[in-house]
């Protein structure tokens, strides 16, 4: 059970602030880092693995920090966007180099163990340059598990994997963050992070725009209404209903669906229901239509 | 509430192709010469890659103008030196320049695959080559002749015999159109077939400086074993050895210890010609295999 | 010395076209010299190495090899997966340094030996060939610690070779004084006369001992203080 802790980091290129003021925690579990391009997170993820120095702040791995800290990268592995230079080696023999400069006891068994785990144990005879992008990343994850860390950090570890493979690295992900490791990944693409994160951090501009679970942040966000769809017997008698209480914003009838906008979703949840039997309607289905992340994403980038 | 007559109009600012006159091959070659030549100079791009170039071109100006200032002020008769044979003293700046400079031009977009851009529409692949190395080419005449030139005008200020230096100035900027030819084939080949830009330069030093180098030893062995014959063969592996031969056959004065008489000179031409011509089909297979794939 | 880091530079060295390129300098150098001492005689075959061999195709091997092992992985990041371990920075420069040294002395100065004794006198080849040792040796660490600075590492090192020891040390003799070459060339002053006499032989000793071991200190710190740059 490792925790990464970033506290009031900055970071400048000259006159360019690349992380302004950011302060998180990374716990256990699966963590998606999400921002639009240029937020800054890789610089973040840099600072988080020790390779680059934060300008102001301190980032610490257990309470040590990270910078010029040798020793961390026993609990930290790294999966970096960069792409592999070592094409001249095998699969295999990146992985076992890599094990052995962890000088694991027996890192024959670890490298197979771990090419099992990514599925690569066939392709590992192979040339790294004969590699597809999926096997790339996946002999990298391979690479960085290899010594069996409690801190997985990779950055945009989707970008150009093929659906297939990325429902498996998904998958291998997920289980890892079950088992208790601290799994952090960077991405701008909002359906990864939904589908494998439900705790997320986003980073907008440099500059820590939100963090927790999307659920909870879409809450949070009461300066918009929130928007609910709902299927009852008679949706246009119940959206004169609606419309006439204060809480309700808009109704709009489209299909056989019927949308509200609710200011007010405390007294809305508490009346619906009695407004529904007042008025001999009967609720089918009430879902929220904009809990997506994709709403609060644009909602935090756009402030 | 008032009636008004409501008109509107919604503009169609959405993409359109371009179906308006289009610029010919000739203007977009023309374009990437220039281009191509600014980039050797680090004009157009960044301050550091600048650097270099014009810290070399100072260092090939400031003896010329040292010369100058010695001829002008002791009233000499003749410049102490011949527009080649300054050429041939300050040949380690220009071949540095070369095999600095090409990989700019054939490094860069060979290895990140750009070129293929390039040769989607406007030029094809034998004509993208030969543009570039037109380019490199201008370029190292333009270090070389800029010397020169101020020789020749320091020359002139001294008030030495105008027809004999017009002469001496010409025999030199044709020699030097050939030489630049070379270095610029050679140079550009090796920048092409290595990619990254630090070795393809340690390739292009080898073969200009190092075999240029053994060129010379050998022909110094030459000429005190008296078999100059073997020394005048071996003056057909080095750029310079071509140019400073042909000069010397020119009767300009370089120094030349095995210098190449009767139909030597004829067959030094020929073979700086045909290595050009081999360089420039060496590119376009090259630019060809690249841009096919 | 790490001996995973030795063997993954020896195959970064060994796996490539430039690996050819590297092997072309001793074999042209020696081809030459034994073409010129059979045909002609050995002395004249000498001259070739004090004014190419020595002066121009060891600090040329010397970049080749330095900066294979260390630039292109700077360069595209991927040292990260070498650095990313629980691996003291300094035993990676060093473990670097030894292939870059060992890839020096076999292509660059064992040359300079072999034909060195093809031209007779094998005093004055050992003086030389212990000149290009000990120049092989700072070289190759000057250029890693070049190769770990700054992006153009060959532009650079090829400047210092031929424009400051090279031109400008044929012009001014004082130039010796902070010359790689010239220092070897001291110290195998010692076994052979016929080796000039450019400076002082303690000066030579320790500066080439300071720049080789400086050298190598100097790649291990900018190790630690290396930085991932993003693309953001």
């Amino acid at each position: 059970m490792s925790t990464i802790v970033l506290d009031s980091v900055s970071r400048w290129f000259g006159n360019v602030v690349a992380v302004n003021d950011v302060s998180l925690t990374i716990g256990p579990g699966v963590t998606g880092l999400l921002g639009p391009n240029g937020a800054g997170k890789t610089t973040l993820l840099a600072m988080m693995s020790g390779f680059l120095a934060p300008s102001s702040g301190q980032v610490a791995l257990d309470g040590r920090p990270v910078w010029r800290n040798t020793d961390a990268y026993r609990q930290i592995g790294l999966v970096p966007e960069r792409e592999l230079s070592f094409g001249y080696l095998t699969g295999r023999q990146f992985v076992r180099a890599n094990a052995d400069l962890h000088r694991l006891p027996d890192a024959a068994a670890a490298t197979e163990r771990i090419l099992e785990v990514v599925d690569l144990v066939e392709p590992a005879g192979r040339r790294l340059d004969t590699y597809s992008k999926g096997m790339r990343q996946r002999v990298k994850i391979a690479a960085a598990l290899v010594h069996d860390p409690s801190v997985l950090l990779l950055d945009e570890p989707f970008n150009g994997v093929d659906p297939r493979q990325r429902m498996h690295l998904m998958d291998l992900l997920r289980r890892l963050g079950e088992e208790g490791r601290t799994v952090l990944f960077s991405s701008h693409i909002l359906e990864e992070v939904e589908r494998l994160a439900r705790h997320i951090e986003v980073v907008v501009s440099g500059r820590h725009a939100a963090s927790g679970d999307f659920g909870a942040i879409r809450q949070l966000m009461t300066d918009r209404p929130v928007q609910y769809t709902l299927h009852s017997s008679d949706n246009r008698a119940l959206a004169a209903v609606l419309i006439a209480q204060p809480s309700v914003r808009a109704v709009q009838l489209r299909g056989d669906e019927l949308h509200v906008q609710v200011d007010d979703l405390g007294s809305f949840a508490l009346g619906l229901p009695a407004w529904a039997q007042q008025h001999d309607l009967t609720l089918f289905e009430l879902s929220p239509s904009d809990e997506s992340l994709e709403s609060v994403f644009a909602y935090l980038v756009a402030r | 509430m008032s009636e008004y007559h409501r008109s509107g109009v919604i503009h169609d600012l959405g993409y359109h192709g371009y179906v308006g006159p289009r610029e010919g091959t000739a203007t977009i070659a023309r374009t990437l010469f220039v281009t191509g030549l600014r980039h050797t100079y680090g004009l157009g791009r960044s301050g550091k890659s600048k650097v270099l170039p014009f810290v070399l071109l100072a260092m090939s100006v400031v003896p010329a103008l040292i010369v100058v200032g010695v001829v002008v002020l002791t009233k000499l008769p003749t410049l102490p030196t011949s527009y080649p044979n300054y050429v041939n003293q300050t040949q380690l700046l220009i071949s540095l320049f070369a095999a600095a400079q090409a990989p700019v031009l054939f490094s860069r977009d060979l290895r990140y695959r750009s070129i293929v851009l390039y040769l989607a529409r406007p030029l094809s692949a034998p004509l993208f080559a030969m543009t570039r190395l037109l380019s490199l080419t201008a370029a190292i005449l333009l270090f070389t002749a800029v010397p020169t030139t101020l020789l020749f005008l320091g020359a002139l200020l001294a008030g030495l015999d105008v027809s004999d230096q017009v002469n001496g100035l010409l025999k030199a900027l044709t020699l030097q159109i050939l030489l630049a030819a070379l270095l610029a084939g050679i140079t550009g080949l090796i920048s092409s077939i290595s990619l990254r830009r630090g070795f393809a330069i340690v390739g292009s030093v080898m073969a200009l400086i190092v075999v240029s180098g053994v060129v010379t030893s050998i022909q110094a062995i030459a000429t005190t074993q008296d078999s100059d014959n073997l020394g005048v063969v071996a003056g057909l592996f080095s750029p310079w050895s071509i140019h400073n031969g042909l000069a010397r056959a020119w009767d300009v004065d370089v120094a030349v210890l095995t210098p190449p008489e009767g139909a030597w000179p004829l067959a030094y031409s020929l073979v700086a010609m045909l290595v050009v011509a081999a360089c420039v089909l060496g590119l376009v297979a090259r630019f060809r295999k690249v841009g096919s794939r | 010395m790490n001996p995973t880091i030795v063997k993954l530079a020896l195959q970064a060295l060994l796996g490539r076209r430039r690996f050819w390129l590297l092997l072309a300098f001793p074999i042209l150098l020696v081809g030459l010299v034994a073409v010129l001492a059979a045909f002609t005689d050995a002395e004249a075959a000498w001259t070739v190495l004090p004014a190419l061999g020595y002066p121009l195709v060891l600090p040329l091997v010397a970049i080749l090899a330095a900066s294979s092992v260390l630039g292109p992985e700077i360069d595209d990041g991927s040292i990260v997966y070498l650095l990313a371990k629980p691996v003291n920075r300094h035993s990676v420069a060093v473990s670097k340094w030894l292939v870059a040294l060992v890839a020096t002395l076999v292509a660059g100065s064992l040359p300079l030996l072999l034909a060195g004794l093809f031209t007779g006198d094998i005093a004055r080849a050992v003086a030389l060939s212990v000149a290009a040792v000990v120049a092989g040796t700072t070289y190759s660490a000057l250029f890693l610690a070049i190769s770990a600075v700054t992006r153009h590492a060959v532009v650079a090192s090829l400047m210092f070779v031929l424009i400051w020891e090279g031109l400008l040390g044929n012009l001014f003799s004082g130039v010796a004084w902070l010359s790689v070459g010239q220092w070897g060339l001291r110290i195998g002053h010692e076994i052979s006369d016929q080796l000039p006499d450019p400076a002082n032989l303690v000066w030579a000793c320790l500066a080439s001992l300071v720049v080789t071991v400086g050298g190598v200190w100097f790649a291990g710190d900018r190790l630690r203080s290396f930085s991932l740059r993003g693309e953001d």
